[in-house]
């Protein structure tokens, strides 16, 4: 069982990019350009684009094609769960520091995809401490130690 | 006429450079070998990282090169081995080598496959040396409404060749090149569409782009695959290891066959390795299949689309580096490594940076034989990445797309900005998109958009500029063409079957 019907999907998006043109036809539009020499200026490009935005959607309006398969309710929660994770990540990546965030994150991921409690928990450990090690000593790259150190 | 060869090959071989085409191809191979991530993806995820080393521009191309021939190299291990393919162009491959592997043949089949990519990608990387050049020159003649007029072809020659859906590929190409209008209007310095966020003054940064659009997208996929039951496949037995000199000759003419044209399919502009594939798939059915083995597990079968995918992965570098167009998804995110580096790939670039198009050109010789090497003794070891579960495989591409991006500005916001792009990249992939199209209007975009504007300065505003020329003319009917003629083609049958009806 999937959330939407293709066709009901395809149309919805057609709407949606049509909207879409109108709204960048309107920003372009709205811009202030400073006198220049170039003939065309910033606006006649994204206009140009809107336009066939616009007629390639309402052909897609008119004739709807296949789409890939929709999730169940149940997998978008889990996929809903997995971009809350993600999300959590990046707000928590500077504060926690790097070693922290990525071990918790890394150990959720991992029991979301089905891994036991105590596997999830191991990934986390080793993968954020050898990650950590990669990154810093093998590639340079400076990683978040994290404020509550201090 | 060589001479960037003599000097490429000078550059390619100095030890930092061969041992960067060297690991390029290992983890290139590593990385299209796991599961469910293609060449595209593996590139995608390992560039960011090639970065922080701080490498010029040369072996940085030199070490990408190496990911993506490694890339499509791994890719064919799922495909033969659990039915999988890791990405569109080695869809054909798993049509006769999964019956191989079921029949206990998995090792020789995995040893052909590595034999007809060696000799398809040797085939292509030699026209590559001889065609670049001679078309580089041509380029030469090209000003910007030609230009302009060129990516209009590669537009509507993608439109057709790539995709199922021609109308989503354009839609899906039209999003790409508005992402690319984002940030600071050179022409005139006039902001557009930043909504007054600093972060966005600079357009949408590449690495945050392909990264989102294509590994974080693949996580939310990944998580759809999980919940499918058929998703923990048995690996088959390998068999013997290598395979037989007999069962190699029996393949040498469609090898050679199917390198020569996914050769030339891959040098046309927008039509990758999936349209190689099909097309020598068929064509080599139809010349070979007398006693109807293909499909069931026929060499000639495998040996088919792995030669041509590979050498079509070669011949789109031709349109790259002569003519600053990619010839594929791929290609378009070397092209967008390129000019991060300040280099616009084009005719100017063999006489310009010499180093690097005939550095390039040498090393894809050297990363062929290197991928040889590791391929034949190591297909076993490669095989065991398909066993790895995803509940590693997942965490590990989410900390490496965070890491990739972090460390571009130290800087929040483009990892949020990844996480939108991932969530856009996950619904176009639902709605049946493919993201090729996008990057590859992400990635030309801002070409096209300067040389139109480049056109119009010259005349004054005329846009009779844009078709005055032969060149322009030709491309502007090629394209028309390429449009017209397959929905023509397609009515005219329509009618002819409804009245045989």
């Amino acid at each position: 069982m999937s959330l939407f019907n293709s066709r009901t999907a395809d149309r919805g998006l057609a709407i949606a990019l049509i909207g879409l043109a109108a709204f960048i036809a309107s920003q372009a539009l709205s811009l202030e350009v400073p006198f220049s020499y170039d003939p065309v200026g910033p606006k006649a490009f994204p206009i140009g684009l809107a336009i066939i935005l616009a007629l390639l959607s309402l052909v897609l309006l008119i004739r709807p094609g296949e789409n890939g398969e929709w999730p169940s309710a149940g997998v978008a929660l889990k996929l809903l769960a997995v971009l809350g994770l993600l999300l959590i990540y990046a707000l928590l990546f500077q504060r926690l520091g790097y070693l922290m965030s990525s071990g918790l994150v890394i150990a959720g991921l991992a029991r979301l995809f089905s891994a036991s409690w105590l596997k999830a928990v191991a990934t986390g450990v080793l993968m954020a401490i050898g990650s950590y090690w990669l990154f810093t000593l093998g590639l340079g790259i400076t990683l978040p130690g994290g404020s509550w150190l201090g | 006429m060589f001479d960037f060869l003599i000097d490429g090959f000078g550059v390619a071989f100095t030890p930092l450079n061969l041992g960067l085409a060297f690991l390029g191809a290992l983890l290139g191979t590593l990385f299209g070998a796991l599961p469910g991530i293609g060449p595209i993806n593996g590139i995608a995820i390992l560039m960011p990282l090639a970065y922080t080393l701080g490498l010029p521009a040369e072996s940085a191309l030199i070490m990408l090169a190496g990911i993506y021939t490694g890339a499509e190299y791994g890719g064919r291990m799922s495909s033969i081995l659990l039915n999988v393919p890791g990405d569109a162009g080695a869809v054909m491959t798993t049509l006769d080598g999964h019956p191989l592997a079921k029949k206990g043949l998995a090792g020789p089949a995995l040893g052909l496959s590595a034999v007809s990519s060696f000799v398809g990608a040797t085939i292509a990387i030699l026209g590559l040396t001889l065609f670049a050049p001679l078309l580089a020159r041509a380029a030469v003649l090209f000003g910007p409404a030609e230009f302009f007029a060129l990516m209009v072809f590669a537009f509507s020659s993608m439109s057709v060749m790539m995709g199922k859906d021609p109308i989503k590929t354009a839609i899906g190409a039209v999003l790409g090149v508005l992402i690319a209008t984002v940030g600071v209007d050179s022409g005139t310095g006039v902001m557009r569409f930043t909504f007054d966020m600093p972060e966005l003054y600079d357009g949408i940064d590449f690495v945050v782009m392909i990264i989102g659009l294509f590994a974080i997208s693949e996580i939310l996929l990944m998580l759809e695959h999980a919940n499918r039951k058929d998703s923990e496949a048995e690996l088959p037995p390998l068999g013997r290891v290598f395979v037989s000199m007999k069962e190699v000759m029996l393949c040498k003419w469609t090898m050679l066959r199917s390198g020569l044209m996914g050769f030339i399919i891959g040098v046309l502009p927008g039509t990758g390795a999936s349209v190689a594939g099909a097309v020598s798939y068929t064509t080599e059915k139809r010349l070979c299949d007398k006693e109807g083995t293909f499909g069931k597990g026929d060499w000639r079968g495998l040996a088919a689309p792995e030669a041509a995918n590979n050498a079509s992965a070669a011949g789109s570098f031709v349109p790259m580096l002569t003519l600053g167009i990619p010839g594929s998804g791929t290609t378009a995110v070397l092209l967008g490594a390129l000019m991060l580096y300040n280099i616009t790939p084009g005719p100017m670039m063999f006489s310009e940076n010499p180093e690097v198009a005939g550095g390039l050109i040498a090393s894809l010789y050297i990363g062929n034989i290197v991928l040889l090497a590791l391929n034949l003794p190591l297909a076993g070891l490669f095989a065991r990445v398909l066993t790895i579960p995803r509940w590693v495989l997942v965490p590990g591409i989410a900390i490496l797309s965070f890491v990739g991006v972090y460390q571009l500005h130290s800087d929040l916001t483009a990892i949020y900005l990844m996480l939108i792009i991932g969530i856009f990249g996950y619904l176009l992939r639902k709605l049946g998109f493919s993201l090729a199209p996008v990057i590859l209007g992400y990635v030309l975009g801002g070409l096209m958009e300067e040389n139109l504007r480049r056109a119009l300065a010259i005349s004054g505003g005329d846009t009779g500029i844009l078709w005055q020329s032969g060149i322009s003319l030709g491309l502007w009917i090629a394209a028309a063409a390429l449009l017209i003629l397959p929905w023509l083609f397609g009515r005219l049958s329509a009618v002819r079957t409804s009245r045989s009806a």
